[in-house]
């Protein structure tokens, strides 16, 4: 694994562990009677998005922020896994199919927060800036095909 | 050294024969030069430009799609639906039962909850621009006026940026409430801009962390016996519709608002008589109650 590559597995799994962070606290939150730390009121208002319907994945009790706790985490461990020296044409591949998933489901929920609520949550602007950078050292460590890598 | 190699080919052999690695190499190497790959900033740049594109495509898509804020009852109006749907008969209340209403009441524990006059209290935290909160206010209201009477209720909408933009309701944020059999006390933490309005009390506010630690409004604390907070209904029923016609659409049993409305005004009744000792027995005998009442 070449030391750029090195580095950037280093870089994902960092947004991995802050992703973890981020997620884990608003989990907390949600499950708690802590009160969040977050502007309220305005376009800018994590009580209003986290305390909507969207808030729970599918109707159930789970917030959306366990969701992000369980692919940050895998996110981790896939860089964790190529830094390990388990680097494979397939962990790539997984590792991108995975962030790309996860920028998906980013997108989905900005349009909810813009489109739907008129309302933006500052900490999951934090979560959804992690995945996107992510993606983004994802696509660059991709080799191209010509030079004899694959993704 | 390249021209010593050109010149002299036999001694070119002997290196290569000296430097088995070398001629490997040599001879692996490709015979055309390889196609210089997309540089790696590319596909990001891309990536971040289509985000961004997306995210001015959202914010068009919301500046298009808010609706205006409807225009306000009068309080002639005000008065009249208020009116019908606080002298529904008892017939009809029966007829509906649970509606299409979500039992979402729970019993809760806590030392119990009374009012300034030492009777059991009910407590609502909630805002006007959350839909589902102007949704649970009809119920509410149908409901805790078979107890006793509000005064200086007024027309409002929840938010217009919101899901169920623009809901009709009422607020309670100036009213007052009278029973001899339950007291009631409400929080209406913002207006339908979202600008503050009431500031719970630090009772009030130790009521919601306790019992909502979710955060989900409207909740609503029966005297620290029960307890729910959400909607117990969809508003879904009660888009686009005026105060007048919502009113008049629960004098049909059998429309979604009353079904939604009256059902949850009924399950609300229950848990009340739950506190009032099934006082007025006018109120807590009907079979529909009394059966609500056996589930919660």
């Amino acid at each position: 694994m070449a030391g750029r590559d090195r580095l950037v597995g280093a870089l994902v799994a960092g947004m991995g562990v802050a992703g973890v962070a981020v997620s884990t606290y608003l989990t907390f939150v949600h499950y708690s009677a802590a009160p969040l730390v977050c502007s309220a009121g305005g376009a800018i208002d994590c009580e209003r998005v986290l305390t909507s319907g969207f808030a729970v994945i599918g109707g159930s009790a789970l917030p959306t922020s366990a969701a992000g706790i369980v692919w940050f985490t895998a996110s981790a461990g896939l860089a964790v896994a190529q830094l390990a020296g388990r680097d494979s044409p397939l962990l790539s591949r997984v590792q991108l199919a995975w962030s790309a998933a996860g920028l998906a489901i980013v997108v989905g929920l900005v349009f909810i927060e813009i489109v739907m609520l008129g309302a933006v949550c500052l900490w999951c602007t934090v979560a959804h800036t992690l995945v996107l950078i992510t993606f983004l050292l994802v696509i660059t460590t991709r080799r191209p095909a010509a030079e004899g890598g694959r993704a | 050294m390249a021209r010593k190699r050109k010149g002299a080919r036999p001694a070119a052999k002997t290196q290569q024969k000296a430097r088995p690695q070398e001629s490997h190499a040599r001879v692996k190497r490709p015979l055309r030069k390889p196609v210089r790959g997309t540089p790696a900033w590319v596909p990001a740049l891309g990536t971040v430009g289509a985000i961004a594109i997306l995210v001015v495509v959202f914010l068009a898509i919301r500046y298009f799609n808010t609706p205006a804020a409807p225009a306000p009852a009068n309080s002639t109006q005000t008065a009249q639906v208020l009116s019908t749907i606080t002298s529904l008969p008892p017939t009809e209340l029966e007829q509906v039962g649970a509606g299409s209403s979500n039992n979402r009441i729970t019993p809760i524990t806590g030392t119990a909850l009374t009012g300034p006059g030492g009777k059991p209290l009910l407590f609502y935290y909630g805002a006007e621009y959350c839909p589902f909160c102007a949704a649970e206010r009809w119920a509410l209201i149908i409901a805790l006026s078979r107890f006793g009477s509000f005064s200086g209720l007024t027309a409002t909408t929840s938010s217009s940026s919101d899901v169920y933009a623009n809901t009709r309701t009422f607020t309670f944020h100036g009213a007052t409430y009278s029973s001899q059999y339950v007291e009631f006390q409400a929080v209406e933490t913002t207006d339908r801009n979202q600008k503050a309005l009431e500031t719970p009390t630090a009772a009030q506010l130790a009521l919601v962390n306790r019992y909502d630690s979710a955060g989900s409004i409207p909740f609503v604390d029966f005297g620290n016996r029960y307890a729910f907070n959400g909607a117990t209904y969809l508003p879904d029923s009660l888009q686009g519709l005026t105060w007048d016609q919502i009113a008049a659409d629960l004098q049909n049993p059998s429309s979604p608002q009353a079904q939604g409305i009256l059902g949850s005004a009924n399950l609300i009744t229950a848990a009340i008589c739950k506190l009032s000792a099934d006082q007025p027995a006018a109120v807590c005998s009907g079979p529909a109650v009394r059966s609500i009442e056996a589930h919660l």
